[in-house]
């Protein structure tokens, strides 16, 4: 056994084909999940049982149940569904790609809300009530002071978050997608070399990690860009 | 429930492989953890930089390209070890249990390795000036000051990578071990009822997490007795 350079410099290309695919999975349910995020998070912190009890159910069954499951659910067993079958939606989940998206969405919203409601509830109440004085209402308060604050609060865990979103896309190969671990995967079966092809392959997925982590640093700096003291 | 009948004992025993890699995947995880902290926490620069890669790595790659690897990589290397004795065998692997285990275990101990290490310089100064001044030696500092204090200080975060594991040994099937994702596989084959037994799946992965959750706030309870008010 020995490791073959000239295998990782024909098969580097061709797993980077799937780059584009990793990258609308990521993007697509990332953008999607935040906005499931907030609508679940606003009904968390509602105060109204009806609102925030399923909210609370979804998000521990979300967060309770492994992301293969819920894509397997998603792609396997909804199509069996006749109410599924005939609704308009049908052309979403006939297609892996869709199912992949739904199933991250769904996973990575229940996880991100309760980042969210963290970061709702770390805003110091002092801030409120100052608002309160100047004379803002209840929604002048939330857009003006509460949303910038826990924005920055939350930002952090966020992108931890988004880090693993980007490695849930890798599952989407299960359900035969060619994302670049589906065809890390054909090729490893052709060519039975998986040291050079794995191994090359995570050194990606970690520079696409560290990307993610520099991005997330800038947008925390400019989030927080009002708390530098400057002389 | 008509479709489960004939599966019930699959998926109990498909649960008790889930139980097993939890089991042993936590016990290496604490100890991947420790060795993770403990070099990270050392004097020498070599151990930190061996820490610091193992955590880049591990936390920037996805789950299930390391299981991969490992399966694969373990079995080409073992194949080409036997192949020096015996030119007639043609393929040798680790047993998908033992792959998956370690390599669930490695993920996650990248983890735990910020928590403990996060845990050890968490303990108040004070404590153990305190200790030292009783005239404990280091030992005995460790035992009875650091160690007490530690655990509750990681206990919280220590929860959530048990149910990372949990989670994460549902990719383990992919490997071909017979747990319960696995066991949804065939009988989806032979039911044609993959919604069902998908939904099983998640219940099983449900009540598993409910256990671990409900243990980690039990043992919070039991960590925190000494901050509340006698009654």
């Amino acid at each position: 056994m020995s490791f073959d350079v000239s295998l990782i410099l024909s098969a580097l290309p061709k797993m980077l084909m799937g780059i584009g695919l990793t990258f609308q999975l990521l993007i697509l349910s990332g953008v999607l999940g935040l906005m499931l995020a907030i609508v679940l998070m606003l009904m968390r912190i509602s105060g109204k049982w009806y609102l925030s009890w399923p909210a609370q159910v979804y998000i521990y069954v979300f967060r309770g149940t492994p992301i293969l499951v819920q894509i397997f659910i998603v792609y396997y067993g909804f199509p069996q569904l006749d109410f599924i079958r005939d609704s308009f939606l049908w052309p979403i989940f006939r297609d892996p790609f869709g199912c992949a998206t739904v199933a991250l969405t769904l996973n990575t919203g229940a996880y991100v809300s309760e980042i969210l409601r963290g970061g709702v509830l770390g805003v110091d109440r002092g801030v409120l009530e100052a608002g309160e004085a100047l004379g803002l209402n209840p929604r002048q308060r939330f857009t003006y002071l509460t949303t910038p604050i826990a924005a920055r609060l939350a930002l952090p865990a966020y992108g931890n978050d988004v880090i693993s979103l980007l490695k849930s896309t890798a599952l989407a190969s299960t359900i035969t997608l060619a994302d670049m671990t589906g065809i890390a995967r054909t090729l490893v079966a052709q060519t039975y070399a998986p040291y050079e092809i794995f191994i090359s392959l995570a050194i990606v997925y970690m520079i696409i990690t560290f990307l993610i982590q520099k991005l997330m640093a800038r947008i925390e700096r400019w989030l927080g860009r009002y708390t530098v003291r400057t002389s | 429930m008509d479709v489960l009948s004939g599966w019930w004992d699959d998926f109990f025993w498909g649960s008790v492989v889930v139980a097993q890699v939890f089991l042993a995947s936590l016990v290496l995880m604490v100890i991947f953890g420790l060795i993770g902290a403990a070099a990270k926490l050392s004097g020498s620069r070599i151990a930190q930089k061996i820490a610091n890669g193992y955590t880049i790595v591990f936390r920037g790659t996805p789950e299930i390209l390391v299981i991969l690897l490992l399966y694969f990589g373990s079995a080409i290397t073992l194949t080409a070890i036997a192949q020096l004795f015996n030119p007639e065998i043609k393929f040798l692997d680790v047993p998908p249990f033992w792959a998956g285990t370690i390599a669930i275990a490695l993920i996650v101990g990248s983890y735990a390795t910020e928590t403990f290490r996060g845990a050890f310089l968490g303990v108040k100064p004070g404590s153990i000036e305190a200790a030292h001044a009783l005239g404990m030696n280091t030992l005995q500092v460790f035992i009875y000051v650091r160690v007490p204090e530690m655990w509750r200080l990681a206990l919280p975060a220590f929860g959530n990578h048990m149910l990372s594991l949990i989670k994460d040994t549902a990719l383990i099937s992919i490997i071909g071990l017979n747990e319960t994702l696995f066991v949804a596989k065939q009988a989806m084959g032979a039911t044609g009822e993959p919604f069902v037994m998908y939904i099983t799946v998640g219940a099983i992965y449900l009540g598993f997490s409910t256990v671990i959750t409900l243990s980690v706030m039990a043992l919070e309870h039991f960590g925190s007795r000494h901050m509340r008010a006698e009654t």
